[in-house]
């Protein structure tokens, strides 16, 4: 109950206050954005296999947030930041299609 | 492939595994159960949905701005293009008045023969009785009205009137007598080229478009039939008859020609009297 209402207490938030992103931060959030999408997807299914950890959750949507950011800074310090956060996108988004796919075998059996 | 198929294959984190394996050996079940572990999990819940949220946010607040940069750049272009174009006015109005300035001290240093220097150079525009000259292509050639110079299929075809052909005919009105000859409205002076570029006639690097005109003054009757029975005469009739290039000649009673466009001297200075060689 509490985790439903942390999700909403989230959108609305994020609707109702529009923090500024900082300039600095900016090229990092459509990353940013795709990790936490890849940490939820994951722990959407853990919940589904029985297996969810509250705690593995929310380690692991910090660090992916923080090491996809990270990658993306270090690639564009050395001039292959397009190329860098095209992998960490391909590789969240088929980590992200994959859990998709086995929370709709879940839900629907098929 | 074994990378996206590592990909594939672990796309749930091994946390999760290891995790329920811990749990298992302790004999708890999945879900947080305490009111701690509870509120840690709706606070990365709230962290994640406020991320993807300020994604979304983001990604339409920058749309518009992207627009605006846009539209400031095209803004920017334009002030540049009109900033070149009134810079052009000032270029051409300041040619101009060099060119006026020009043809003035030419008249002076001209001295006593002032106005016939200026007239014989193209300095001053002139009328009289003279000629006029049309020349234009053969009737047949492609596109000689429609689409100008510019879009024929060149000078491939016999019918066009080439550069050399109007380069004979100017030489042979100046050798006939004329003292003034214009092509299409530009006067020719000493300086003055006739010559193609590509599919067109330019006299004086401008361009012109058939049928060409070509005003002459001198002594009318007289210079249409030096004209006529000179060596160049002849050829602009070989033309006509064998070509089928269509010419027309007429003696004016009054033709006006035009100043040239510009008298650019560009070594020749006027002799200093007294110090002139007098060879």
């Amino acid at each position: 109950m509490i985790a439903v209402l942390g999700l909403i207490v989230g959108v609305v938030a994020g609707l109702v206050v529009r923090p500024v992103v900082p300039t600095l931060v900016e090229p990092y959030l459509p990353i940013a954005v795709v990790a936490a999408l890849d940490a939820v997807f994951g722990g959407l299914r853990a919940m589904l296999d029985g297996i969810f950890d509250d705690k593995v959750f929310v380690v692991s949507f910090l660090s992916n947030v923080v090491v996809a950011a990270l990658i993306v800074f270090l690639g564009d310090k050395l001039g292959v930041g397009a190329q860098l956060s095209t992998g960490v996108v391909v590789v969240l988004g088929i980590r992200i299609f994959s859990n998709a796919a086995a929370i709709r075998r879940h839900v629907f059996r098929a | 492939m074994s990378l996206l198929n590592n990909a594939m294959n672990h796309s749930l984190d091994d946390g999760y595994a290891q995790a329920a394996a811990r749990r298992g050996a302790e004999g708890q079940s999945g879900m947080p159960r305490t009111v701690r572990a509870k509120l840690g999990l709706a606070g990365g819940l709230v962290l994640a949905a406020l991320v993807v949220t300020v994604g979304a946010a983001q990604a339409r607040v920058s749309a518009p701005e992207l627009a605006k940069e846009r539209q400031e750049l095209i803004s920017r272009i334009n002030e540049g293009d009109k900033r070149t174009d009134s810079l052009q006015r000032r270029v051409d109005g300041l040619r101009k008045d060099v060119e006026a300035k020009q043809r003035k001290a030419l008249e002076k240093h001209g001295g006593d023969e002032a106005e016939v220097v200026g007239l014989l150079s193209g300095a001053l525009p002139v009328h009289g009785q003279g000629i006029k000259l049309v020349v234009d292509d053969a009737k047949d050639t492609q596109d000689s009205d429609t689409g100008g110079p510019r879009q024929s299929s060149g000078f491939s075809d016999n019918g066009r009137v080439r550069d050399r052909d109007l380069q004979r005919v100017v030489n042979g009105l100046w050798e006939s007598g004329a003292e003034a000859v214009s092509v299409n409205g530009q006067r020719l002076t000493s300086l003055s080229a006739i010559r193609a570029a590509g599919d067109a006639i330019l006299v004086d690097n401008k361009p012109l478009v058939p049928p060409y005109t070509l005003l002459a003054v001198g002594p009318g009757q007289k210079l249409s039939t030096t004209f006529q029975d000179s060596a160049d005469g002849q050829y602009l009739q070989v033309l006509k008859e064998n070509y089928g290039v269509r010419t027309s000649i007429s003696t004016q009673d009054d033709v006006r020609l035009p100043a040239a466009p510009s008298l650019i001297v560009r070594t020749a200075k006027p002799v200093q009297t007294g110090e002139g060689s007098r060879s």
